[in-house]
């Protein structure tokens, strides 16, 4: 079976583990030990569902993409609509789902960093439905290029701390969230966003997220009476394609695609693609594919995308690609933005810069596919946010 | 015997307690940190724990970070990081190094850690590895290393068992809930913490994090075999690398040895 891991220390082949400072083991292992007590309880399961149908909204969508299908004219393209989730992404459906292990164990201080402010937003908002106490960590770079999420973010109850350490981006928020969890042990649940970080956590984010593919595989049965024959996401950290890949796993007829960011292009170094250019290496808890020199140092990253904009990537996409059950190819900033104008305007869908990613593949896919394939994009999240950044990449006056 | 063994022996039969001082290799510079590392020893450290710096150093507060940083723009790393203890050993073959950093950095440099012994290094603390893990599964293995692990407050009794299993030289019992040079230091349950360590094994026992002024060097080292000091130590470093004038460094690790006599 390739789907039952990780193991019981937390590896996915070689990758994962828990590489953290003492301090944190215990955390680690009292949120494994309620996390296995939750996972198979009817009650805590039944409010999880609840919670998704009823404040998310799900099931999302499978939407027939017409006019882009017309357009390459070859396999039907599908999309799995994350972007109508309640705060515009696939983000909500794991913050829902930690946030009720952090009600289970009685913590009463959240914490959690963020890149795009996806992850901000949609753990602040679970918090504020709660009445918790919540602490978010951004980059100062970022903080700036999404301004509107961070002002969601204070109107959600939640504390934003700038962190300016670093290259001020994803990662050093992670850092100092992990600082934050060191001295605040006791009382605080640390909701990270993504499927990295330390064991238990990029099992525990991947199983809430799988919502998504477990939908899928019933949604594909129903609009085409078969499952699909590719499913492309983008990868940052990994979570919404994880959550979409998981279901899928042994099935092997089924291709999974993820499309890392390629920044300025993976030959000038400036990007964000570890699995695409990177070496094993451990960095926030977990072995994984890294961006790193030959001294072991975390390599500064380079994305349009403020989601995708981290150096390291889930351990058990490490694995994926290690057995070649997974492929991972990676685009450029321009086709990114080439294919972010193509979503609004054939398919009236603003599509988040993270999720573009995923749409600027299929110039390269579609023309090997035929008539009789189809492939489902997971739309992870709605591009409200990034209009500043469009604007100002694109030098346009409003 | 080994180094570290020797060291705390020796302290032990004059009844005293071990002074673990902390620098940042390369902070202000790989030259300045030669001179640092006698010049800590002449004040009264008995053991030179050397931070290899990090981009992503998840244990460290503000003071420690920084000088990871000021160092790797100096483009330090454990090549270099060798070479000096290489020379510091030139003038000093007494005294015990301690090499204390992050997993990814020592992984890169597997072969030449486990050569490090014959170098001159004595053990290593990596802060990101769980202490009931082996390092030997990761391909650091010499058994001349002595390996220190960290127990912290949440540790467990079952896995204090594991780690002191696994570690060889002392352990390093972290005094607080929180990041390098944090406050707040809690005596009495530092003191019984470090009595069940003691209880199980014979492994000496250091207290570190958070130690600021002679007053909790005193109290740390009346229920431990010594105290480890970083944050303070690399702080002044700081303060004073422009006209290199380290008098103060000096006479800060004298008051801290005189506080733990």
């Amino acid at each position: 079976m390739k789907d039952n891991l990780p193991d019981k220390d937390g590896f996915f082949g070689e990758y994962g583990g828990k590489f953290v400072p003492e301090t944190l083991m215990y955390a680690l292992n009292e949120l494994e030990q309620t996390y296995k007590t939750l996972k198979d309880n009817n009650d805590f399961n039944a409010e999880f569902h609840r919670d998704l149908a009823e404040f998310v909204g799900r099931p999302s969508p499978l939407y027939f993409a017409k006019r882009l299908t017309e357009n390459y004219n070859t396999a039907s393209i599908w999309l799995k609509r994350e972007d109508l989730n309640h705060t515009g992404a696939h983000k909500i459906n794991n913050t829902v789902g930690q946030i009720l292990l952090a009600k289970y164990m009685g913590k009463k201080r959240i914490i959690a960093e963020t890149g795009a402010g996806q992850h901000g937003v949609a753990t602040a908002t679970v918090a504020a439905r709660l009445g918790l106490d919540c602490h978010i960590y951004m980059g100062s770079e970022d903080v700036r290029r999404q301004s509107l999420n961070v002002y969601r973010m204070k109107l959600l109850g939640a504390e934003v701390h700038e962190v300016n350490s670093g290259s001020a981006t994803l990662k050093d928020a992670l850092n100092e969230a992990l600082r934050d969890w060191v001295t605040n042990i006791e009382d605080t649940y640390y909701i990270i966003g993504s499927v990295t970080g330390p064991h238990p956590y990029p099992m525990i984010v991947r199983d809430f997220n799988a919502v998504v593919g477990y939908e899928l595989i019933d949604q594909s049965q129903e609009s085409f009476g078969r499952m699909p024959d590719s499913i492309i996401a983008c990868v940052g950290g990994g979570s919404n394609a994880m959550g979409i890949f998981y279901p899928f796993i042994k099935m092997d007829n089924v291709e999974l695609i993820g499309v890392e960011a390629a920044g300025k292009g993976i030959e000038t170094g400036e990007h964000a693609a570890p699995l695409n250019d990177g070496t094993p290496g451990v960095l926030h808890g977990a072995k994984s594919y890294l961006m790193q020199d030959e001294s072991g140092q975390v390599k500064g990253t380079a994305s349009i995308s403020a989601g995708l904009d981290y150096p390291g990537v889930g351990p058990e996409h490490s694995w994926l690609k290690d057995i070649k059950r997974a492929k991972y190819v990676a685009v450029s900033d321009d086709e990114v933005m080439k294919a972010f104008h193509m979503v609004n305007k054939m398919e009236g869908i603003l599509p988040a810069l993270e999720t573009a990613h995923a749409f600027a593949y299929l110039d390269e896919l579609m023309p090997n596919m035929n008539k009789d394939q189809h492939i489902v994009i997971n739309v992870s999240g709605r591009g409200d946010k990034d209009l500043n950044s469009v604007v100002e990449i694109e030098d346009i006056k409003l | 015997m080994k180094r570290i063994e020797k060291k705390l022996k020796e302290l032990s039969q004059d009844n005293q307690k071990a002074f673990v001082g902390y620098i940042v290799a390369g902070d202000p510079d790989l030259e300045t940190s030669l001179q640092l590392m006698h010049l800590s020893v002449d004040s009264g450290v008995d053991i030179l724990e050397i931070g290899v710096p990090f981009t992503d150093p998840i244990a460290e507060g503000p003071t420690i970070q920084q000088a990871h940083d000021r160092s790797l723009e100096n483009e330090t790393n454990l090549q270099k990081i060798i070479d000096l203890i290489c020379k510091f050993r030139e003038k000093d073959t007494n005294t015990p190094i301690i090499l204390m950093g992050y997993i990814n950095n020592f992984l890169m440099y597997k072969d030449l850690i486990n050569r490090s012994h014959e170098l001159g290094v004595d053990g290593v603390l990596v802060v990101d590895i769980p202490g009931e893990l082996s390092l030997e599964d990761y391909g650091i293995d010499n058994q001349d290393l002595d390996i220190i692990s960290l127990v912290s407050p949440t540790t467990s009794k079952e896995r204090v068992k594991e780690i002191v299993k696994n570690s060889t030289g002392f352990i390093y019992y972290v005094t607080l809930r929180g990041v390098t040079g944090s406050s707040n230091l809690d005596g009495n349950e530092i003191e019984q913490n470090i009595k069940y360590i003691k209880s199980i094994s014979s492994i000496p026992v250091m207290a570190g994090f958070g130690i600021k002024n002679s007053d909790d060097a005193k109290l740390l080292s009346s229920f431990s075999d010594g105290i480890v000091i970083g944050s303070s130590i690399v702080e002044l470093i700081y303060k004073n690398s422009e006209n290199k004038d380290f008098h103060e460094v000096s006479d800060y690790i004298s008051n801290m040895k005189d506080a733990i006599r």
